[in-house]
């Protein structure tokens, strides 16, 4: 006889495992056998999952259909079982799924759409927290500035992609018409919410990577520079003004900030 | 001192930065807001990130229409949940109501 812990295990696998047979110590009362009774729990579950990535992902889903869609769910469910019980941010990788599929070959900007669509959620649920002024910079000893680091907002994401994902989404939404869009267009997205709203804006090449720089932690001075590498005669003032009205930055790392006045090399009088 | 020489000096970015805020200086308002937050609305495990002592954070109600919980809604509509019942889109079991503040109802047993 197992014990309640070793039923509850061996049940929360069954459920998971697609062939018929039911956890030991399973039984079923009646003509329908526990073979049958569970496939009704192994369902519920791939189903319920399948059902909250729906409700992530209603953009891929109207691309592909509701069968397509209810079949790369399952396969998502099966392969990435999620590992929180929230399932606000279930779906990380599904992206990576549609990539994989051959159907895919089709449509191969789905990936990245379903990873605008996440990005999404992610800035949606993401920590509260008011950006940061641009004037916050003006405090900051002109020698510190190089190396000073940004804390980003916690709902920032960045994407590229060589489609033109945000056009697709903006035609998928309610209202959207069929918009005619050049699908050779690449297009590189900054996906904030500074506020109650979310929002996706298209980036130039200098921008996204000016942004993306800070986001992998690099200084300010380094992050001008692989924009400027990017994109040669960039405004820089332009990038800091555009930086903080997206609402992109929270603050500043602290490390930057308490060491301010260490008297360096003394200042010639 | 590095060797390597740096694009970027210090004072190119004081002067850009300097340039930024004196055209920035009129702040967009904080994208004026057509949504609010409206609390004691949402399902359990539905609810937005809040933050700061005693809030929850995104998913973690535990109760049907937490009072400390919120979820964004369209602006203006939080104040119909409960009271323009006739739309099954604004209704909320008993005598609740949405509220634009936190509420003391329905908390979790601690």
């Amino acid at each position: 006889m197992p014990s309640l812990a070793e039923l509850q295990d061996g049940f929360a696998a069954a459920v998971r495992r697609p062939e018929p047979d039911p956890p030991r110590g399973i039984t079923g009362r009646g003509d329908a056998g526990a073979g049958r009774r569970f496939g009704v729990y192994r369902n519920n579950h791939l189903a319920g999952l399948a059902g909250a990535l729906e409700m992530t992902f209603p953009v891929v889903r109207k691309l592909v259909g509701e069968e397509f869609f209810r079949a790369a769910a399952m396969d998502y469910v099966r392969r990435h079982p999620p590992r929180s019980p929230v399932l606000l941010l279930y779906g990380e990788r599904f992206g990576d799924l549609l990539d994989e599929l051959p159907a895919a070959g089709r449509y191969p900007y789905l990936g990245d759409v379903a990873r605008l669509e996440w990005s999404r959620i992610f800035a949606l649920n993401a920590r509260d927290t008011a950006p940061a002024e641009i004037r916050l910079l003006s405090g900051i000893p002109e020698p510190e500035l190089p190396g000073t680091r940004l804390i980003l907002h916690p709902s920032v994401r960045t994407l590229a992609s060589r489609w033109p994902v945000l056009a697709v989404w903006q035609d998928c939404q309610p209202g959207g018409g069929r918009a005619k869009i050049d699908m050779e267009r690449p297009e590189r997205l900054l996906v904030v919410r500074p506020d109650t709203e979310v929002v996706t804006h298209r980036l130039d090449g200098g921008s996204y990577a000016f942004i993306r720089s800070l986001a992998r932690g690099a200084a300010l001075g380094e992050a001008a520079e692989h924009a400027m590498a990017e994109e040669p005669g960039l405004d820089l003032s332009a990038q800091l003004v555009l930086l903080f009205n997206y609402g992109t930055v929270a603050g500043i790392a602290p490390a930057a900030v308490n060491k301010i006045p260490p008297d360096q090399k003394g200042t010639p009088s | 001192m590095s060797k390597r020489t740096s694009v970027v000096s210090g004072t190119m970015l004081a002067g850009a930065v300097a340039l930024a805020v004196s055209s920035a200086l009129a702040p967009l308002p904080a994208s004026a807001g057509s949504k609010e937050k409206c609390f004691g609305i949402a399902l359990a495990g539905k609810n937005g990130c809040g933050v700061g002592g005693g809030t929850t954070c995104a998913g973690t109600s535990t109760v049907d229409y937490q009072g400390n919980a919120w979820k964004v809604v369209p602006k203006g509509e939080c104040v119909k949940y409960g009271v323009e019942e006739d739309n099954p889109e604004f209704e909320l079991p008993g005598d609740r109501v949405g509220s634009l503040t936190a509420l003391d109802r329905d908390l979790p047993e601690s």
